[in-house]
Order: C-alpha cells, then sequence, then structure tokens
C-alpha cells in the first residue's frame, strides 16, 4: 500500500466517523423528544 | 506536479497546469482554489439579494406609516433577509476563505475529498434559489423570523417548506464542509506543520468545523420535526397535541448560539492573520488564542437559553445562562488583549487589510459589549426584541464577520489573482463602509433603548428621526459594497491592476505576513504542494529557496 492509498484510507475512516457523529445527533434530537417528550 | 516546488523557473506555464477550459473547469470544479473562488461569489451575489431585502426593510422604516410593503410582505422581507445572511451570505464565504486558504496554510496540495468539495457548493444554488423563489409561492415567503420558531412555522404556507429544504440542503452541504475541512487540517498537514504551529485561520476553522457537525444535525433535527408537525400529524411543537413550541426554542438556540461563534470564529482567525502581518510582528499569545477560541466554542454550548429569558424560565436558570454568558467574555477579551498586544510597539502600517482588522477591533468590541449588557437577565427582559438587539448582533455580524472579511479579502486576494487592487479606492471602500455602517446601527440602541420593538413595519412618531438616519445610513453601506465591486473585485478578477509580488505586505527588512501561502507566487499557481514541502522549525517557511514568482 502506498502513501497515497493510507492517507485516502485515514481520510476516509476519519469522515466516516464524523459523517456518523452527525447522523447520531440528528437522529437522536428526534429520537428524544419522540420517546421523552417534554 | 508541484507548480511550485518541483519546477523551477517554470511557474508561468504550471500556473495553468491541469486547469481545465471554460464552464467544465467550474461546474466540473475539484481545484480547492477554484471551489473557493465559486463560493465567495456565490456568497456575495446572496448579500446583494439579502442586501436589497435589507434596503426593503429601511426603506419602509423611512417613515412612520406604510409606504412601500405591508406588514405581511414586511416579515418576509425581514425573514428572509436574515436567512439569506446567515447561511446564504456569512457561512459560505468563511467556507470559501478556508478553501482558498487552509490547504495554501498547511502545505496540502488541495482539501482531503475534493469531489465532495464540488458536491457541497452546488448544493447551495438549489438551497438559494430555492430560498430567494419562495418569494413567489402562493402566500408568500417564510414570515417566521430567520429563527423559524413554532407555532408561526406551523401556520405558514407551503413557502414554509421550501425553506425547511432549503435549509435542509444548507445544513448537508455545511456538514459535507466540515467533516472536508476536519479531515484535510488533521491529516494532510505538512510534515513539521505540528497543531500549534498551524496559522491561527486553520486552528479557528477547525474548531469552527467541529462546531458545525455539532449543531448543523440538531437544527437539521428540529426543522424535520416542525416539518411532520407541518404534514405527519405529529406535535412535537404544537400545544393543541401536547406539544411545546418553548420545545422548539430550545432545541433552536442549542444549534443558533454556536452558530454565532461559527459566524465569527474563522473572522477572529483572519484578523489574527492581518493584524500581526501589519504589525510586523509575530502574534501575542498564540497559544493562548488556541486555549480562548477553544473556551469560546465550548462555552458557546451552555448559554442558549440566555435568547429566552422571557420565557419564564426559573430565577435558577436564569442566573445559570446569565454567569455563563458572561464568562464568554473572558477568552473574547483575550484575544482582544492579544490582538492590541501585537500591535502594541510594532512597525505598523495601515494599508487596507489593517484598516479593516482595526476597525473590526473597534466595531466588534461595541458589539461585545452591548452583548454584555443583554446577558444580564434582568437588563435583557426590558431590551428583549427591542433595535437594542438588532444594534448589537449587527455590531457582531456586520462589523464582526464581514468586516473581518472584508481584510482577509483585502489581505489575500492579491495571492489569488496577482494583481493588487488600488490601495486609494479600498481605503475608500473602508471609510465608507464604517461610516455609513455606525450611521445604521448605533442609532439603532438608542431605538431599543427608548422601547421599538423589531420586526414591525410601522412605529410611532417619536421614533422617526433616528429611523431615517438609520435609513440613510444603511443605503450608503450598500452603496459602499456595488463600489467595491466595481472598483476593487471586478478589476482584480479581470487582472487589472499592478502585479502583485510574492510578498506583498513585507516591508524592506522582508518583516511582514508569515505563512506558507506566501511561499508560492502570486496568482498562486493552480496546483500548489502537490509534494509535501519540508518546512523550517517555524512551520513558516519552506527549507527550499523560493523559486519563481514575482518576488519582492
Amino acid at each position: 500500500m502506498t502513501d497515497r492509498d493510507d492517507q485516502k484510507r485515514r481520510n476516509l475512516r476519519m469522515a466516516l466517523i464524523l459523517a456518523t457523529i452527525a447522523a447520531a445527533f440528528f437522529l437522536g434530537v428526534i429520537a428524544k423528544y419522540i420517546l421523552f417528550a417534554g | 506536479m508541484s507548480a511550485v516546488l518541483d519546477h523551477p523557473g517554470h511557474h508561468a506555464h504550471d500556473d495553468h497546469h491541469h486547469a481545465p477550459a471554460g464552464w467544465r473547469r467550474w461546474v466540473y470544479a475539484t481545484n480547492h482554489k477554484d471551489i473557493g473562488t465559486l463560493y465567495l461569489l456565490f456568497s456575495f451575489t446572496m448579500l446583494m439579494v439579502g442586501g436589497v431585502l435589507a434596503l426593503l426593510i429601511r426603506a419602509e422604516l423611512f417613515q412612520p406609516g406604510l409606504q412601500l410593503v405591508n406588514p405581511e410582505l414586511f416579515n418576509q422581507l425581514t425573514t428572509m433577509h436574515g436567512l439569506i445572511m446567515v447561511f446564504g451570505a456569512i457561512m459560505p464565504a468563511f467556507v470559501g476563505f478556508a478553501n482558498w486558504m487552509i490547504p495554501l496554510q498547511i502545505g496540502a496540495p488541495d482539501m482531503a475529498f475534493a469531489r465532495m468539495n464540488n458536491f457541497s457548493f452546488w448544493l447551495l444554488i438549489p438551497a438559494g434559489l430555492m430560498l430567494v423563489g419562495s418569494f413567489f409561492m402562493p402566500g408568500g415567503a417564510p414570515a417566521a423570523g430567520w429563527t423559524l420558531y413554532a407555532p408561526l412555522t406551523l401556520q405558514m404556507g407551503p413557502s414554509m417548506d421550501a425553506g425547511i429544504f432549503a435549509m435542509h440542503i444548507m445544513g448537508a452541504s455545511s456538514i459535507m464542509g466540515s467533516i472536508n475541512i476536519i479531515v484535510t487540517v488533521l491529516n494532510m498537514r505538512a510534515p513539521g506543520m505540528t497543531l500549534m504551529k498551524m496559522p491561527m485561520f486553520c486552528w479557528t476553522w477547525l474548531i469552527t468545523a467541529y462546531l458545525l457537525i455539532a449543531v448543523m444535525p440538531v437544527l437539521a433535527g428540529a426543522i424535520t420535526m416542525t416539518l411532520t408537525d407541518r404534514h405527519l400529524g405529529t406535535t412535537f411543537f404544537n400545544p393543541a397535541g401536547g406539544g411545546d413550541p418553548v420545545m422548539y426554542q430550545h432545541i433552536f438556540w442549542f444549534f443558533g448560539h454556536p452558530e454565532v461563534y461559527i459566524m465569527i470564529l474563522p473572522a477572529f482567525g483572519i484578523i489574527s492573520q492581518v493584524v500581526p502581518a501589519f504589525s510586523r510582528k509575530r502574534l501575542f499569545g498564540y497559544a493562548s488564542m488556541v486555549y480562548a477560541t477553544s473556551s469560546i466554542a465550548i462555552l458557546s454550548f451552555i448559554v442558549w437559553a440566555h435568547h429566552m429569558f422571557t420565557t419564564g424560565m426559573p430565577v435558577t436558570g436564569q442566573l445559570f445562562f446569565m454567569y455563563a454568558t458572561m464568562l464568554i467574555a473572558v477568552p473574547t477579551a483575550v484575544k482582544i488583549f492579544n490582538w492590541i498586544a501585537t500591535m502594541w510597539e510594532g512597525s505598523m502600517t495601515f494599508e487596507t487589510p489593517m484598516l479593516w482588522a482595526v476597525g473590526f477591533i473597534f466595531v466588534f468590541t461595541i458589539g461585545g459589549f452591548t452583548g454584555l449588557i443583554l446577558a444580564m437577565a434582568p437588563i435583557d427582559i426590558v431590551l428583549q426584541d427591542t433595535y437594542y438587539v438588532v444594534a448589537h448582533f449587527h455590531y457582531v455580524l456586520v462589523a464582526g464577520s464581514l468586516f473581518a472579511m472584508f481584510a482577509g479579502f483585502y489581505y489575500w486576494a492579491p495571492k489569488w489573482t496577482g494583481v493588487m487592487y488600488n490601495e486609494r479606492m479600498g481605503q475608500i471602500h473602508f471609510w465608507w463602509s464604517m461610516i455609513s455602517f455606525n450611521i445604521t446601527f448605533f442609532v439603532m440602541h438608542f431605538l431599543g433603548l427608548a422601547g421599538m420593538p423589531r420586526r414591525y413595519a410601522d412605529y410611532p412618531a417619536q421614533f422617526a428621526d433616528f429611523n431615517a438616519v438609520a435609513t440613510i445610513g444603511a443605503f450608503g453601506f450598500g452603496l459602499a459594497q456595488v463600489f467595491f465591486f466595481f472598483v476593487v473585485v471586478l478589476p482584480m478578477m479581470r487582472g487589472q491592476g499592478e502585479p502583485a509580488p510574492q510578498r506583498p505586505w513585507n516591508d524592506a527588512d522582508g518583516k511582514g505576513a508569515e505563512g506558507l501561502e506566501w511561499e508560492v507566487p502570486s496568482p498562486a499557481p493552480f496546483h500548489t504542494f502537490e509534494t509535501p514541502p519540508q518546512l523550517d522549525a517555524s512551520g513558516n517557511r519552506l527549507l527550499q529557496p523560493q523559486l519563481g514568482g514575482r518576488s519582492h
């Protein structure tokens, strides 16, 4: 694996983690008010 | 191949190496510089659209009584002015600066995800069109205020759906942009560019990007719930079904207050670059600047309810949010102190970027102080929803964010375009804007203290004089920006002007602007740092001698 491939892999992994966090916040806010209204 | 580092003496050829021509260059753009340019042009267009709406508002308020627009349209104008300026002008403009400067400043060849970068930008076009187009939908544009408060949003016509959809798209664009920036900064810095050697603009954007990832999904959640309330029979915010409109305000401001810092932290970054360059000194207290920026970001999550003191929260809640808000003054003051200490005993010169930076410090501090005043719950209860609040946040967002962007434009545009702007015209733009801005917004403090509420199309006669003054100032400020575009921006885009040296801000002793962006020729070649550059111990200079370009 070249350095460039390695960097692409690290970039993608970090992006997926960040996107997962964002999606969790989005769904979490809605879920909170469905499950624990008020 | 790196245009700058690998081919000494051939930069003229390499300037356009691999640069596609025609419309494909822009539609299929994956180059960070091109995408940065697209962002900046889009945001300036939206600034003009939002500005026209602002001038319509001010024209209506020139005299008491209803002259030009009816109250319904007036509410639409204030709502759309806010949404367009926040989501269409300020945020994309800073992303434009980030696209242009972050890879150049950290020695990276491009952003980490070049195609996603293209997608992030082009998402903005349909979102912007939908926002502006909502004026032509049945019932007119959304009129619930830029905060999109329930239950107003539940009662509006189809344009509210268009507005919500536009916000979703812009939010997705922002999140993708943030992911790109975080990954680029953390993974793609040149060897030797440690985090604590990174330029402050990159630091402030890194922190801003984390803020965006944390809060944009919260806004998306709130407006999604609004959408389901409108169409799917849920009652999250509808009291008729057991919902709570105040809960919307809590969720919105959990997004909205960090959003304020999203719009000001990159501005702090720009000022932290410009002030040292024109003081011919290193930034005073670099580490404390980083920690202060981080502190502001963290504190921004625990102050949201200071926007809601009049909603009937317990006194203990008011006290908590009041003190937490006042605490933010500490790291903010650290930054102001550091900028002034940087200027102290520096060899200062006052070219246009420095004028904007000093002007920023002056007027932003006024906005900061009025923010402190509004943070006090007893005072806020009196001033809530008055023109005092309008004056406060325009001092922060116009004199803060916009002035910093102008500082950044005049500072970096020679690197972008390869030509110098006309210094005299730049200074005229500054003084014209600075004076007309204060004419517009300073009098609003008095209007607010006298009790004039915001978002009203009409007012009693005792408010007439200050309103007339504010309207005259607003038209002056608007004209100043038209002047800026035609006299400064357009000539630079056409390459008209003195050729810009590689380091335009350095004095005869070589002191001035520092950073890797000044290690490449002017204009910056299409491709830069394709092979990782080798840096000196400071992280500001290349180890190899500077190659090509017009040196100072």
